[in-house]
């Protein structure tokens, strides 16, 4: 059981470290070490790949703090001579750089930006800000001159506007606005100025904040579903390849040889079957709302199935994916209801650009003619109607070739969209020969 | 239906499935030349034994049966490789046909499927399954749109060679197809031989272009 052991380790050390690797060789223990659902969503579930959408904005942050400090320096020169406590002013001002220093350095790491520190953040802050009503003069302060800490003050709102979002930010910027009325002890237009500045600095930053947050989670949730499916495809190829080999040469040796061997070979073939359908799941919707409609029809290939598409993407709108592939089974159950056990179904997707072409084929007996026309009039076109309306609500069109002996082609045009056209890996210039139909 | 004397080499790096079918081609008359579980030594051998048609299998763990395939064909004349993959007819086996395999088989394909696709690799032709004709006419769709910033000009299909890879990929025999659309037999295999050829070929041009501008020597760097 080594392979267990490398195979855990490879899917905890992430969905890229993995499928960087080559696909290992085949292990007879694999199904039984790997083919855990679970360990896709642990491969994938550490999203650091995504960077926090917030950082720009603590930068920010500490850009405008220390600019603020740099004007704040340049009032205390100017008004220093003036202040009726010049000590407590240079206090006030080595306080703020100390301050400056201390929350660079906190906000500018991840593990720093802490509710705790923000919150002690918009205590030292306040109290810097309420020292100054000590060191300014009435005169000053009823003229309206700007304080020690000039508009350094707010730069506690925006930290709580990047911490909290829109609604901590706002209160910060209540805070800040509420504290200079209170210093000031009368109100004039400036000061009005001042107020809507630092609420709509607290509401605005924090709704660039909460946006910003929204958008990582939603990114990390993409990439996490994105590894996850390429991880459960990489899963079901390795188990194609490998185990399900060795049980379809087990069947069919084994009824070769018949007696006890067959009865081994009927329990193999069961197993085949169980592992078949629990490897193929449909992959999930990828970012942008489109999906690949080749890997999910890849996912009919069995036995008697036969599934051929491009080896590149067939992106379309996720919808229409899901519409099509459950079109695609219900044609393929029809297959077994009408034609028998033993007919082979052969499923073809084309991606001529302007339009995706899928076709399903029978070699079951076919449907005489004018069996059709009696079904449809007897009321028993069931299957061919639901399914004719459903590529018709899609804007697609059908055709079904059939003939006595001669099988059953259902063939379903799907323009693409203009939007969709750039995405697609076909062009305008398909090399489609003419329909057969 | 027997092997007459074709020799056949298995590389296959699955001891349980490799003698299997080394075992069935035997019993069915075809000259074992050797097997082997790996693409370096399948190389090696394949140089000494000079087999008819090797075997071909893409996963085989340590090297890529890609690789192997585009050295044996090259090196080695009057050796066709047939490639007998699992691997949910993806993007490695369109790389290895491109690099020079005569066709591809699935592994779930009978035994008798298996002889008739020996035989006919023996003979140089083509053996096409649904999901590699599927491949060919994906990839020169993609060709046609996003031909590989590339001065050569990407080879292009005829309708009626794009009309029968349709037909194939649809699972009708080269005889239905014949029927269909009423050319000859050979006429069908001719057409999906020359989609391969055409598609080896210029994949031939490119990587000789590829390591020129880069300064490969032959058998130096690997391509990817």
């Amino acid at each position: 059981m080594v392979s267990t052991g490398e195979r855990k380790a490879e899917t905890s050390g992430g969905a890229e470290e993995s499928r960087r690797r080559t696909t290992p060789r085949r292990a007879a223990g694999l199904v039984t070490s790997t083919l855990v659902p679970e360990s896709a969503g642990e491969a994938s579930s550490g999203g650091e790949a995504v960077p926090d959408g917030r950082i720009p904005l603590w930068r920010a942050h500490n850009g405008l703090r220390i600019l603020t400090l740099l004007y704040a320096l340049v009032w205390f020169v100017v008004l220093v001579s003036d202040y009726r406590r010049p000590a407590l002013g240079t206090a006030v001002l080595v306080g703020m750089a100390l301050w400056t220093a201390f929350t660079c350095w906190r906000y500018g790491k991840p593990s720093g930006r802490t509710n705790t520190m923000v919150a002690l953040d918009q205590v030292v802050t306040m109290v810097l800000f309420a020292l100054c009503y000590f060191v300014l003069t009435e005169r000053q302060l009823d003229l309206g001159l700007p304080t020690v800490v000039t508009v350094w003050h707010a730069s506690m709102v925006t930290a709580a506007a990047v911490r909290w979002g829109m609604p901590g930010g706002a209160v910060s910027g209540v805070a800040a606005a509420a504290a200079n009325f209170a210093m000031r002890g009368y109100i004039d237009p400036n000061m009005w100025m001042d107020t809507v500045l630092h609420i709509a600095i607290g509401l605005l930053l924090g709704l660039a904040s909460d946006t910003a947050r929204h958008s990582t989670e939603r990114l990390a949730r993409a990439l996490r579903a994105e590894a996850a499916t390429a991880e459960r495809e990489r899963l079901a190829r390795d188990i194609h390849d490998s185990v399900l080999q060795v049980l379809a040469r087990v069947r069919s040796r084994g009824s070769q040889l018949g007696g006890e061997a067959a009865e081994l070979a009927t329990l193999a073939g069961e197993q085949e079957t169980a592992l078949r359908a629990l490897v193929s799941t449909g992959p999930a919707e990828s970012v942008g709302g489109s999906t690949d409609l080749a890997a999910q029809l890849r996912t009919l290939d069995s036995e008697r199935v036969s599934v051929s598409v491009p080896a590149t993407r067939v992106e379309l709108p996720a919808a229409s994916v899901s519409a099509l592939f459950s079109v695609t089974r219900e044609a393929l159950q029809n297959v077994d209801k009408h034609a028998g056990p033993r007919a082979h179904a052969w499923v073809l997707l084309e991606d001529l650009g302007t339009e995706v072409v899928l076709s399903i084929r029978d070699d079951g007996p076919g449907i005489p003619e004018g069996r059709l026309e009696q079904a449809a009039a007897d009321g028993r076109m069931g299957v061919a109607r639901s399914i004719r309306g459903r590529v018709e609500s899609l804007g697609g069109r059908i055709t079904l070739d059939t003939a006595e002996g001669e099988g059953t082609e259902w063939e379903i045009h799907l323009p693409r969209g203009e939007s969709e056209h750039g995405r697609s890996a076909g062009g305008t210039r398909g090399q489609h020969g003419g329909t057969t139909a | 239906m027997t092997g007459s004397d074709v020799s056949v080499m298995v590389v296959d790096d699955h001891p349980i499935w490799r003698d299997g079918v080394a075992r069935d081609l035997t019993e069915r008359g075809f000259r074992i030349g050797a097997t082997t579980g790996d693409a370096v030594s399948a190389l090696r051998i394949a140089r000494t034994v000079r087999p008819d048609v090797v075997l071909m299998d893409l996963n085989l763990g340590d090297t890529s049966g890609v690789e192997a395939t585009r050295q044996i064909t090259q090196e080695i004349s009057g050796t066709r490789v047939l490639v007998l993959s699992a691997s949910g007819e993806h993007g490695d086996v369109l790389e290895a046909v491109k690099a020079g395999a005569s066709g591809y088989l699935v592994k779930s394909a009978s035994v008798e499927e298996l002889v008739d696709a020996i035989r006919r690799t023996a003979v140089g032709d083509a053996v096409f399954t649904a999901g590699l004709a599927g491949l060919v006419l994906g990839e020169y769709r993609r060709m046609a749109v996003n031909p590989d910033d590339s001065e050569q000009q990407p080879p292009r299909l005829t309708d009626r060679e794009t009309d029968v890879l349709r037909q194939v990929a649809k699972g009708l025999t080269a005889r239905q197809i014949a029927n269909k659309l009423v050319i000859s037999h050979r006429t069908v295999e001719n057409h999906v031989q020359s989609t391969l050829r055409k598609l080896q070929l210029h994949n031939r041009v490119e990587l000789a272009r590829y390591a020129i501008e880069h300064g490969l020597d032959r058998d130096g760097t690997p391509e990817e």
